[in-house]
Order: C-alpha cells, then sequence, then structure tokens
C-alpha cells in the first residue's frame, strides 16, 4: 500500500505547507527584563524584534529568540503545554505562564503599541533574567505541612483503600489542579510587602490538605496557618485568584481555612482573631471590606508603615488603592445584606458541621 | 561533597517513588535526589489518563491474571513474562498505597477509586483522576517526601558517570545556578530520568527535557541499552504541536472520524474500534492520511477526533484539560468542533537494560521508569501501564538500592576528574571559525527521525536516517555555547541534551534497520509480518570503543504462548 515515493511525498508536503503558512505576520517586539548577577549591576530590558504568526504563543516566540537571535536570553520552561508551572513570567504586567498566551492576544494588551513587556514573577529573588528562585516557596510549602500525614497505619498501607465520597472529592478536586507555578505568589499584594508571608498558593494547598478526611494533621496545620504571617495576613485583594492560571477559586480556599479557624479555635486565640473581629464587623457593618485599615488593625501602626506604605504610594500613583475609610459609604441594601449575612455564617457553620461529621 | 549511600538522579514518579522506598528500607542511609528541573515539574505531570490496576472496583470480574495477558498480548508477546507478573500483581497494591498517602483519586459511586477503560485492555481497569492523573500522583509523592525530609539537589544537570573497573563510584553533575560541576560520590546510582522520544523534536508529545539524558549517560559508560528501536506513537497528537490529546478522550467515548466522515476504526479493528493498543489506532491514522482520506491544513493533514457527541457537561467535568489544550493550542473548543488530531512520538520502550530488581549490569548502578527496560512493554506499552511501571519499579528499585549499598564501598571522586568534566565542558564551549546553531540541528534530528525512523520503516529510509544522524554527530563538534556565564546557562544546557539525543538516535535507528520484522510500535513496510523465528528477542546496543555494537537477549516466557495478536 505505502509506497516509499507516496511516505516522502507526505512528509515533504507536510513541511512546504509549514513553511507556506505564513498569513498572518507580523512585525512585534519584546522588551525583554535581563539581568546576569555574574556581569550585571543592575537589570536592564533588551528589545527583540521578531516576525510572528498568528497563533504562536510567548513562549514559542522566547525560544525562537533564543535560538536565532540570543542564545544568551535565559527562562525556564518544560511541557510546553499549561501542566508542569515552570514558565511563569509576567507578560505585560500580568503574572501568567508563557507556554499558553497568545502573542496576538497580547498585542492587545500592550501599554507601549506592538511592544510586549516580559518580565520575571515578583517577590521571588531574581537568578538570572526570567528565572527566580522557587526555594522560599518549597521552604513554605514545608513550613506549612503540605502533605497528607495518612490516618492509616502504616502496617495496613496498600492493603485497603478510604472510601472517599464524590462530595468530599469535589472539596479538594479544583484545588489540586495547582501546578505551583507562583503566578498568584508574584501578584499578591500583601508578599510584596511580607515576603515571610505565607503566600495563596501555600494557603490553597493547606485548605487541600485540611479537608481531606484522610489526613490526620489538621490542628497542627492550622495552628501554624493561624500564626503570624499566616492566614489572617491576606487582605482580600482577590489578585491571585484573578491571575490563577488554573482558575482555582483560591478565595474559597482562604475564607474557608478562616472560618475553620474561627470554628475550631474560637475568636479569640491570636493576632489572627483581631483581624478575624475586624473582617465580621467591616462586612457586617458596611457591606464591603474597610481594606485600606484592616492591616493597621491587625498588625498595629508601625508594622503598616514600614510594610505597606512604600506599596499604597506605588498603588495610588497606579490608581489602585482601596478608598481611604471614610468614602467607603455603606453599601445599598445594607439591611438585606446583613439579614443574609447572619444566613449565611449560619449555613456555613452548619456545613461544616456535617462535614466534621463524616 | 561527603559520600551517599545512593544518589537518585531523576525527580519523576519514578525517582520520587525510589527515594521514598529506599528511606523507608534504610532510614539510616544517606540518599539524594537529584534533578534537572523541580521534581513537579516532571514530564510524569502531563500523564492525564490514569494507571492500571485490577481493583475490580469497576468491572467486578477483572482479575491480575487478566491485566498479565492484556500487557503480554500487548507488547506483542516481546515482554518478559516474570516482569509483567511483577507489574501487574503489585499494582492493586501500589495504587492503593498512592490512595492512602493522598492521591485524590476520582470516585465511584460506591466512593471506591473510580477506573475507566483504556486502549488494550479487556476490563475497565485504568484507575484516575480526572485528566490530571500525573499531576496528581507526582505532587502527592513529592509532598511526601518533602514530609520525610528527602534531600533535594534541584536543577542539577547530571553529566556523567564516574565508573571504576566495573563499577560506578558516583556521579558528576553541574548546578545550574553556580554553573559549577560537582562531585557526587556514591554506593549506589539510580537512574529515573524518563524517556528519549523528544528526539522527534516537533512531532512528539513529550516535554523539551525528554532528551534521555540518563540513558546516554548509561552508554556512554558502557551500559547496554535495550530494545531501543520500540518508540510508540500516540494516534492522538495535536496537529500543530504534537501535544497530547489523552486516550482517556476515546475511553469516554470519543470517535475518530476521516475526511468522508467514516468512522474509519472499524476497517482495522472492528470490536475494539477506537480503543484498539496505540500502534494499531496510529498506523490506521497514518493510513488513512496516505491513503488520501485525511483532512488538509496550511499545518498538515490530519483526521478528526470527535468529542461533540458527549455533551458539554460530561467534556467539563471529566475532560477539562483537553478542552483548556485544544482551545489554547488549536483555537477550538471541543464541545463544538471535533479536535485536529495527528500520530507524534510519545513514549520510549526502550531504555537501560536492567533486571527484575532495576539492576544493571554495572555494579552499583540501577534504573527504573520510562528510562529503564526491563522489559514490561515489549514492542508495545499499553496506555496506562506506564504510570504503572515508573510505581512499582521505581519502590522495587528503591528498595534493592538501599539493601546492596552496603555491599559497595563508599563512593570516592578524585579532584582529576572533576577537572577533566570541567574541562571537556569548556571545550564544547568555543568552537573557532565556522559553527552550527544547536537549534538548527536539534530540528533537523527530529525531521530525520519523523521521516526515516517514524511509523512506517523501511531499509532504505533507515540507512538514510543513519547516515544523517552520523553526519548530525558530526556538525555537533562545531556547535557554539553563545551564552558564556555560569549562572543558569540553558544554551550549555540544550547544548548538552542534543548531543544525548544524537547519541541515542544512532541506537534507535540501527536497531530499527537490524530488526527485520514488523511488531508492535515498529512497521518494516519490507518485512510486514511478525518473525517469532529471528526475531522473538531483545536487541542490545552498547558502546564498545566508541561504535553501536549489537547484542541480543533472550525474552522470558510463561504461561503464554506466542499468538498472532488481534484486536
Ligand atoms: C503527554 C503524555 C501523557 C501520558 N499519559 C500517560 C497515561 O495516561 N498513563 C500512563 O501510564 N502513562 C502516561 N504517559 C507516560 C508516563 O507519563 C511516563 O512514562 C512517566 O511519567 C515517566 O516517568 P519517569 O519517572 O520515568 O520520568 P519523568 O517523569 O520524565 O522524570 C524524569 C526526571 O529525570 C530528571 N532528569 C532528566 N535528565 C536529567 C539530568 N540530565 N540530570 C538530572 N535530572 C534529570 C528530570 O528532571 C525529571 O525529574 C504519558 C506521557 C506523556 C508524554
Ligand atoms: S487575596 Fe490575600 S493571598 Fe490573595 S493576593 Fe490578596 S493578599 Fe495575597
Ligand atoms: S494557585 Fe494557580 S496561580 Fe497559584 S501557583 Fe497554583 S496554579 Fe499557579
Ligand atoms: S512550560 Fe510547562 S507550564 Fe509552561
Amino acid at each position: 500500500m505505502n509506497s516509499r515515493k507516496e511516505l516522502i511525498n507526505h512528509f515533504a508536503l507536510m513541511t512546504e505547507i509549514i513553511d507556506q503558512h505564513q498569513e498572518g505576520k507580523r512585525d512585534v517586539t519584546f522588551r525583554v527584563f535581563r539581568f546576569n548577577p555574574q556581569v550585571d549591576s543592575k537589570p536592564y530590558f533588551d528589545d527583540y524584534t521578531i516576525s510572528a504568526e498568528r497563533g504562536i504563543t510567548v513562549l514559542r516566540s522566547l525560544n525562537y529568540i533564543k535560538e536565532h537571535v540570543d542564545p544568551s536570553l535565559s527562562f525556564r520552561a518544560f511541557c510546553q503545554a499549561g501542566i508542569c508551572g515552570s514558565c511563569g513570567m509576567r507578560v505585560n504586567g500580568t503574572s501568567k505562564l508563557s507556554c499558553t498566551s497568545q502573542v496576538w492576544d497580547e498585542l492587545d494588551k500592550c501599554r507601549e503599541p506592538g511592544i510586549i513587556k516580559v518580565e520575571p514573577l515578583r517577590s521571588m529573588p531574581i537568578i538570572k533574567d526570567l528565572i527566580v528562585d522557587m526555594d522560599p516557596l518549597v521552604d513554605k510549602m514545608k513550613r506549612y505541612s503540605n502533605w497528607i500525614d495518612s490516618t492509616m497505619p502504616l502496617a495496613e498501607m496498600g492493603k485497603k483503600e478510604f472510601l472517599v465520597s464524590e462530595e468530599e472529592f469535589h472539596r479538594y478536586d479544583k484545588a489540586t489542579d495547582c501546578i505551583l507555578c507562583a503566578s498568584c505568589v508574584s501578584e499578591c499584594s500583601i508578599l510584596r510587602a511580607n515576603k515571610e508571608y505565607v503566600s495563596p498558593a501555600v494557603l490553597l494547598k493547606s485548605y487541600r490538605m485540611n479537608v481531606d478526611s484522610r489526613d490526620s494533621i489538621h490542628d497542627v496545620r492550622l495552628a501554624e496557618l493561624v500564626k503570624d504571617h499566616g492566614v489572617w495576613d491576606c487582605t482580600h485583594c482577590y489578585r491571585c485568584q484573578e491571575s490563577c492560571v488554573k482558575s482555582i477559586p483560591i478565595m474559597e480556599a482562604i475564607h474557608s481555612i478562616r472560618e475553620d479557624a474561627l470554628e475550631c479555635r474560637g475568636p479569640k486565640d491570636t493576632s489572627g482573631a483581631k483581624h478575624a473581629e475586624a473582617f465580621m464587623e467591616d462586612i457586617e457593618k458596611k457591606g464591603k471590606l474597610v481594606e485600606a485599615t484592616l492591616p493597621i488593625r491587625t498588625n498595629g501602626v508601625v508594622w503598616t508603615l514600614r510594610n505597606l506604605l512604600p506599596m499604597a504610594m506605588k498603588m495610588i500613583v497606579k490608581r489602585r488603592t482601596p478608598p481611604p475609610p471614610p468614602l467607603v459609604k455603606p453599601a445599598k441594601g445594607i439591611k438585606i445584606f446583613r439579614a443574609m449575612f447572619r444566613e449565611m455564617s449560619e449555613h456555613v457553620k452548619q456545613d461544616h458541621l456535617k462535614s466534621h461529621k463524616k | 561533597m561527603k559520600p551517599f549511600d545512593i544518589v537518585i538522579v531523576g525527580g519523576g514518579g519514578a525517582g520520587l517513588y525510589a527515594a521514598m522506598e529506599a528511606m523507608k528500607t534504610n532510614p539510616a542511609l544517606n540518599i539524594a535526589v537529584l534533578t534537572k528541573v523541580y521534581p513537579n515539574r516532571s514530564h510524569t505531570s502531563a500523564a492525564q489518563g490514569g494507571a492500571n490496576a485490577a481493583l475490580g472496583n469497576k468491572a467486578k470480574d477483572d482479575t491480575v491474571e487478566m491485566h498479565i495477558f492484556d500487557t503480554i498480548k500487548g507488547s506483542d508477546y516481546l515482554a518478559d513474562q516474570d516482569a509483567v507478573d511483577v507489574l501487574c500483581s503489585e499494582a492493586p497494591k501500589i495504587i492503593r498505597e498512592l490512595e492512602n498517602i493522598g492521591t485524590p483519586w476520582s470516585r465511584m459511586e460506591d466512593n471506591t477509586i473510580a477506573q475507566r477503560p483504556f486502549g488494550g485492555a479487556g476490563r475497565p481497569r485504568c484507575c484516575y483522576c480526572a485528566d490530571k492523573t500525573g499531576h496528581t500522583i507526582l505532587q502527592t509523592l513529592y509532598e511526601q517526601c518533602l514530609r520525610k525530609g528527602v534531600i533535594f539537589f534541584n536543577e542539577y544537570f547530571a553529566l556523567s558517570l564516574s565508573v571504576q573497573g566495573s563499577r560506578s563510584r558516583g556521579l558528576m553533575a553541574m548546578n545550574m545556578k553556580s554553573g559549577k560541576v560537582e562531585a557526587f560520590p556514591a554506593r549506589t546510582v539510580i537512574f529515573a530520568t524518563g524517556g528519549y522520544a523528544k528526539m522527534y523534536w516537533n512531532r512528539s508529545s513529550n516535554a523539551a527535557g525528554n532528551t534521555g539524558d540518563g540513558q546516554a549517560i548509561a552508554y556512554r559508560a558502557g551500559i547496554p541499552m535495550k530494545d531501543m528501536e520500540f518508540v510508540q506513537f500516540h494516534p492522538t497528537g495535536l496537529r500543530k504541536s504534537g501535544l497530547l490529546v489523552t486516550e482517556g478522550a476515546r475511553g469516554e467515548g470519543g470517535f475518530l472520524i476521516n475526511k468522508d466522515g467514516e468512522r474509519f476504526m472499524a476497517r482495522y479493528a472492528k470490536e475494539k474500534m477506537e480503543l484498539g493498543p496505540r500502534d494499531l489506532v496510529s498506523r490506521s491514522i497514518e493510513t488513512e492520511i496516505l491513503e488520501g482520506r485525511g483532512f488538509d491544513s496550511p499545518a498538515g493533514k490530519y483526521i478528526h477526533l470527535d468529542l461533540t457527541h458527549l455533551g458539554a457537561d460530561l467534556i467539563k467535568s471529566r475532560l477539562p484539560q483537553i478542552r483548556e489544550m485544544s482551545l489554547n493550542f488549536e483555537g477550538v473548543d471541543p464541545i463544538e468542533e471535533p479536535i485536529p488530531v495527528r500520530p507524534t512520538a510519545h513514549y520510549s520502550m526502550g531504555g537501560i537494560d536492567t533486571d527484575n530488581f532495576g539492576r544493571t549490569v554495572m555494579d552499583g548502578v540501577y534504573a527504573a521508569g520510562e528510562c529503564a527496560c526491563v522489559s514490561v512493554h515489549g514492542a508495545n506499552r499499553l496506555g496506562g501501564n506506564s504510570l504503572l511501571d515508573i510505581l512499582v519499579f521505581g519502590r522495587i528499585a528503591g528498595h534493592t538500592a538501599a539493601e546492596e549499598a552496603g555491599k559497595f564501598e563508599p563512593g570516592k571522586i578524585s579532584e582529576e576528574e572533576i577537572k577533566a568534566s570541567v574541562d571537556e565542558l569548556r571545550s564544547s564551549m568555543q568552537p573557532s571559525g565556522h559553527y552550527e546553531r544547536y537549534g538548527a540541528l536539534r530540528e533537523e534530528l527530529g525531521q530525520t527521525l519523523a521521516l526515516n525512523v517514524g511509523i512506517f520503516r523501511e531499509a532504505s529510509l533507515l540507512k538514510q536516517g543513519i547516515r544523517d544522524i552520523s553526519e548530525l554527530k558530526e556538525r555537533f563538534k562545531k556547535v557554539r555555547v553563545f551564552d558564556s556565564s555560569d549562572v543558569f546557562n540553558t544554551n550549555l544546557m540544550q547544548v548538552l541534551e542534543l548531543k544525548n539525543m544524537l547519541d541515542l538516535a544512532e541506537t534507535v535507528a540501527i536497531g530499527a534497520l537490524a530488526r527485520e520484522e514488523s511488531r508492535g510500535s515498529h512497521t518494516r513496510i519490507d518485512f510486514p509480518v511478525r518473525d517469532d523465528e529471528k526475531w522473538h528477542k531483545h536487541t542490545l546496543a552498547t558502546l564498545v570503543n566508541g561504535k553501536t555494537t549489537p547484542g541480543e537477549k533472550p525474552v522470558t516466557m510463561g504461561r503464554y504462548e506466542l499468538q498472532e495478536r488481534t484486536y
């Protein structure tokens, strides 16, 4: 059936066609962050202009630049399919995976037309160019016991399955999508001020472990989470969730840990409790968070000035700051909201009781 | 560096399981895992479909025996039957163990681990977690290793074995962060570096780093490679990128359709249809395309994988990753339109020759996972058997090394040897005058392999392939590393990976030319039938005085006699 000639024709044709597939090309400039600690005293940007075709991803463009223009340009990439989490970087100011980001989509988001800016993730030490150090994140996974400590005795391992309901599976299903790409870490507003902060991905993983009925160290993990730099430091800015490359509802996990902490440890136990009360009070009173005062009430004035003020200044320049307190008006229909809030709290409690009995 | 008892090269499923098991076997041992990417980035994370085990949760009448038979038949009778026994008998235990330590398996209605049908299996026995099975297994193992305090050397690139006499004294590796070559003296070394299918480059489903480093290192140290000619093509790679659409899509009921709208698998596997084994489905698609029944597009010929009849709910809940990938890389929503696919190089059946305990012929050197060839997959691996292989034999290799480490003297690596290694690296960096670009060579290698050592093979094509590869090896000597920095020199790393691929590609092509028969994934147009009399044996490739030297090894038989393989 398949003569050799046919075979060769088939492949030759394919290569030729790929070459012809040049329609929809455009010159695109990549403005890439460069820093080699061996020779550079400070970072700078290099511009690379290439002719990019429709459908090409940012990572493929960087690969092209590395192969054809500047082999010293350094970045991480592995699966090229959005599953290994290696290629996180900031593209046009947003942290994401470069291997799933389409150049033509990015062109719509450029500050300067036709120039795509590529920078390393933030809040992690820079090693070289677009490569940042992941070790601090791994250390935090260790600190917060981001693993299951099984209730199955060692001698029984492998002999029988735990029975797990589909309902329980769904509680952590989405959270186990996390590929540790650190995009959320890079976007987190607290981390930028406080590198010790637990970080959203680690909160997510902690949540995933804590709702797993096979695990035996829920209380240990929770005790660590409510300490300084833990779950109560989060300002609920939602940036982690907005930037999650797997669209994981990280905030639900954070809320859930907080509710769990209040439930299990009572409202008065640590600095977190102060924060919790402030948080509840705000919601109940205004139907909205008074984000600007939240860190002050939890961490004290000095901490806030030292750690958050510089960032606040930058945010004001970028007009991202939550309005100062007097401007936060009670949300409309606050009465209805309060009633709903109480009902919700009740609901959450009931749910929790139910799930803990299982 | 202080000598280790065990150094494990590779932090994928095989490496991590080996580490866990070695620690469990003897907690007093000094064990390190060395990996070129953070363990959780390893290619195990890409396995979507699942892992086989005859748990009998879905089909109550499933048995280990049936799993064994399916695997042997799937291998086209080239698997060693005693090894398959181990693989399948250990399967239920290892899947439950993973469950016990936190792997989030999808669940059946009765709350047991969910299972689904998979190609080449007589019963639905593939255990899965949505379509992120490998990812969740790898996460679980990594988490457990962190819990147990396994020592990791992340982003270390293994370079060579230090061999003295008949045994290894440890390993040389480059610390990517500093660029320094560091010695890892060790009593034992376990290779768990994954597959080599990336040598097909753009026609491969593999991660950029699946370049067969461990195999190449072992090969250069004189350890034989086994059955290298067997490379599995997955039937359904995305048309443009080669990225994989899991078999799960067909397991859930997806159809393969040609341009005439036919479910053409009826012609090739009447009973199993789309769920026939991979080699058969790949050849069927390639034949449809060659005979003009494929679709045409600027990015090449392809056929359709149609999921539209499965409905939005099922696609969203069971195949979310496939939908995402198809949207990202083809711009196609499988809920509304069929996905354009064609075969892609996917899995390396061949690898470092080991026995059933993970031992190689060299004292103190072990191998497990995709980089090893025990052989449990023979001429063709069944979907869902590879995750199982890396877990079962990763564990066995970890256990064996831990038991045997005491037998060997502590490793020692001399300063001169380290210096020689550094010099070799340096010399590869700056050829004068005319130079070659590694990127071009890499692409040409992929092209000649896909064309001459691809799905359909033939003597003259294979000879051409071998000529091309040796020419590329010649040109490689002129490749220049432009990045002169020590810190995270990915330029240098990619050049070293290319060298590994070139060395191994030669063994693949030579093995394929030698094997004058068609078996499993290896299809010779000029020798279209299986020839048990002459070729029911493993091939070996050993480097002797700088030349690939062929050898052979008998297949271990057992309960099952040779039969024709039909589906
Ligand atoms: C897209 C895809 C889908 C798949 N789906 C399935 C499936 O559904 N079911 C199934 O059973 N199988 C599947 N497979 C196959 C299976 O995933 C692999 O065979 C298996 O994961 C290999 O595991 P491993 O531990 O041997 O190697 P890997 O997971 O590839 O790990 C290799 C490790 O070695 C390290 N390494 C490599 N070279 C070096 C070096 N020079 N120095 C230091 N470290 C090094 C890497 O850093 C990495 O940590 C799939 C494969 C692919 C490509
Ligand atoms: S919501 Fe909390 S964890 Fe998420 S980015 Fe904001 S501060 Fe960080
Ligand atoms: S939570 Fe999302 S953004 Fe954060 S590391 Fe995980 S996948 Fe990445
Ligand atoms: S390269 Fe793996 S996620 Fe982008």
